[in-house]
């Protein structure tokens, strides 16, 4: 008996550190994504923490990282072996690296989500192509007018809803060195998405036939940017070079009337006089004779990108925590104003609404759900979705097509013909 | 013989709209980095504050990497000046003083380096470097920027060494020095200003690198100054106060470093300039 306890306390013994081995072997998970700023750093930790310690056998950790090198640094990390097991994108990033074969379809486990949590259709919808779903929409952002109450009544204006009345209403504030609108011409991406607010507004929302040829030029495209052109004119002469934190300065500062931006609120509140029942934001107006108020939008998204089954799994279950309602309104207020919710019971979590930032400006982050609901993205809409958009948006040939009207002297037809032959030759 | 009033009125001018257009933007970020958001984006600048605080500097060292990043920072672009200079004072003294074959080639060949723009060859080092192990370490960075200044440095110092004149190498040799003894104890002393012009050349250039850094290091915890702080300042909405609070203590190296050897650096542009 004393012989067979001793083999037993030997074997268990034995077994001890074995056993202990198996319960350290934890996954580990690398995730990328680019907000950067300390605060957001700041929230996506607690968020990991959180998982982290409700999932032993996980391990999360960020390495954040910055949207103008991503484009080239993920595609090299992962060729080396380097990279991510989750990776925030853009609409126009995930192309890239499914066509460096780096993304498999998560279409059943959006589905899931999208069965539990409701997410925005045309959120689903900007990362569905090619049959397949290649990322799981995080957070939305849209593109919105933003303005101040007080200036609109003393300057006897009522919010715009079409172009005339926007124009009138921009040149009627333009007086005493304040500029009626700002708006950007620079070759960067903010005025890809303001001129593409226009081009939606104007009729001109689709860039691609349906046989993946494009359809850039057109009358309506012609128009959106006559129009887009003109208001420039009221613009800051510095413009030209602006990115969004110049037209949040310029609005703040009370040197803007009006200024599109997904949002002001964090600069309005923290650098101007953050008076939430003097701030207005509305739908972007519309051209005469469209119907319905448009916007651009992004929805970021996670890509998962681990070829192993049980990371892969870890990267679910970590995507399923974040979007879980009490979670999810602490992710979208790292930046509370700017990333809204996409899905249904995210939009009315109490962890979102419970944000001091988002109950004083409940009214401005309610418009701006709402104007999501609208929300179009260039290359991704109408499932016409081709491989070629990821190349025209990365170097900027919308801006680059308006920069040639405001900057260079050409008329909105040359323009916009040299566009879409510039577009043309980046997609051969 | 005295200058005119007017000529020496319009010179003084002159001057003062030359410093204006350098110091002016210094001046901006500095005192911008003392001011109250409102100020900072007011409408009509304010050229002397009219508020002061503290609050872009405590937010820059509490709340942000921003220490980490000067820190890895100064790591990276000290060991690089370091080892540029180590390896471009034998260099370009063997280039200078002995003879063998193909040196003609080779010392023009070292230029070449320059014939092709960092971006290009940015990919294919990430490969290489990740399969050595180097990626995201500092290390590839040091790497990388003594790889990138040595050309310049070896150039520069063989004109700043062709300048002493040959007499006092030869008195060494008859006293029986070495080549090593003689770059060691006599060559370098007298090309210092030399030595301070590329090593502030080095340094710059490692201080300010950013296209390599931004894609070789992955983590945050390695990050040096100029990739960590344009990740800090945001893309959609940008804090104008720690920008420029970043902005001035990012300076400060560069200026420390110019005023303990920026008299031998100025010296040593002039000695270079008139070989």
């Amino acid at each position: 008996m004393r012989t067979m306890l001793k083999a037993a306390l030997a074997g268990a013994t034995l077994l001890t550190p074995a056993s202990a081995g198996v319960a350290q072997e934890k996954i580990e998970l690398k995730l990328w994504h680019m907000e950067q700023p300390p605060h957001r750093v700041q929230r996506v930790q607690e968020l990991i923490d959180a998982f982290n310690a409700a999932n032993p056998d996980i391990v999360v950790t960020q390495e954040p990282q910055n949207w103008g090198e991503v484009y080239a640094k993920a595609p090299a990390a992962i060729s080396a072996g380097q990279g991510p097991d989750l990776l925030f994108a853009i609409p126009d990033f995930t192309p890239i690296l499914k066509d460096i074969g780096a993304l498999t379809s998560v279409q059943d486990f959006v589905e899931e989500l999208d069965a539990k949590h409701d997410f925005v259709d045309s959120a689903v919808d900007a990362y569905s192509y090619d049959g397949g779903v290649w990322a799981v929409p995080l957070y939305n952002m849209a593109m919105n007018l933003w303005y101040r109450k007080s200036v609109f009544q003393e300057a006897g204006i009522e919010v715009p809803t079409t172009w005339d009345e926007w124009k009138a209403a921009a040149e009627k504030l333009s007086a005493d060195g304040v500029h009626g609108i700002g708006l950007p011409a620079n070759k960067q991406l903010y005025t890809d998405q303001t001129v593409y607010s226009f081009m939606v507004n104007g009729g001109a929302t689709e860039i691609y036939n349906e046989d993946g040829t494009l359809r850039f030029n057109n009358p309506e495209t012609v128009a959106s940017y006559k129009f887009y052109a003109d208001m420039h004119k009221l613009s800051p002469a510095d413009s030209t070079s602006w990115t969004w934190g110049e037209a949040e300065a310029c609005f703040s500062s009370r040197s803007c009337a009006m200024v599109l931006q997904f949002s002001v609120i964090a600069t309005y509140d923290s650098q101007a006089e953050g008076d939430a029942n003097d701030l207005g934001v509305a739908a972007i107006p519309h051209a005469e004779g469209q119907e319905g108020h448009h916007t651009i939008s992004y929805a970021n998204a996670v890509m998962l990108l681990s070829k192993h089954e049980a990371k892969l799994q870890a990267a679910k279950k970590f995507v399923s925590f974040l979007l879980e309602p009490e979670n999810y309104g602490r992710f979208l207020n790292m930046e509370p104003g700017l990333f809204m919710p996409v899905t249904a019971d995210g939009a009315k979590a109490e962890s979102f609404w419970s944000d001091p930032m988002v109950q004083k400006y409940r009214s401005q982050v309610e418009t701006v759900i709402k104007n999501a609901e609208n929300g179009r993205l260039f290359g991704f809409t109408s499932g016409r979705t081709f491989p070629s958009i990821a190349a025209i948006s990365a170097q900027n040939i919308i801006a680059e097509t308006l920069q040639n009207i405001v900057v260079n002297g050409q008329s909105a037809e040359e323009a916009v013909a040299a566009g879409q032959a510039r577009m043309e030759d980046v997609a051969r | 013989m005295s200058r005119p009033v007017g000529w020496t009125a319009a010179l003084l001018a002159c001057l003062a709209f030359f410093a204006a257009l350098v110091g002016l933007p210094f001046w901006w970020v500095l005192t911008g980095s003392v001011k109250l958001p409102q100020e900072i984006i007011a409408r009509v600048p304010t050229m002397i504050p009219h508020s002061f605080t503290l609050q872009h500097y405590q937010k820059l060292f509490s709340a942000s990497d921003y220490p980490v990043y000067l820190v890895n920072s100064l790591i990276v672009a000290a060991v690089s000046t370091m080892f540029t200079l180590l390896l471009a004072l034998p260099a370009a003294y063997a280039f200078f003083r002995l003879r063998f074959p193909g040196r003609a080639l080779f010392y023009r060949t070292i230029l070449l380096a320059y014939a092709f723009p960092s971006i290009v060859v940015l990919i294919p080092l990430f490969g290489l470097f990740a399969k050595v192990g180097l990626v995201d370490r500092l290390p590839a960075l040091i790497l990388v920027n003594v790889a990138f200044a040595l050309p310049f440095a070896i150039w520069m110092l063989r004109s700043f060494l062709a300048g002493i004149p040959k007499e006092i190498e030869e008195a060494a040799l008859m006293d029986g020095a070495s080549l090593l003894a003689i770059l060691r104890h006599v060559m370098i002393p007298l090309i210092a200003p030399g030595i301070a012009s590329v090593g502030i050349y080095a340094f710059i250039s490692a201080w300010t690198e950013y296209v390599f850094a931004s894609v070789l290091i992955l983590s945050d915890a390695k990050r040096t100054l100029p990739v960590g702080f344009s990740g800090i300042i945001g893309q959609y909405q940008i804090d104008w106060g720690l920008l420029l609070a970043g902005a001035s203590v990012a300076i400060i190296p560069v200026v420390a470093l110019f005023a303990l050897i920026g008299r031998g650096f100025v010296s040593g542009l002039t000695e270079g300039a008139v070989k």
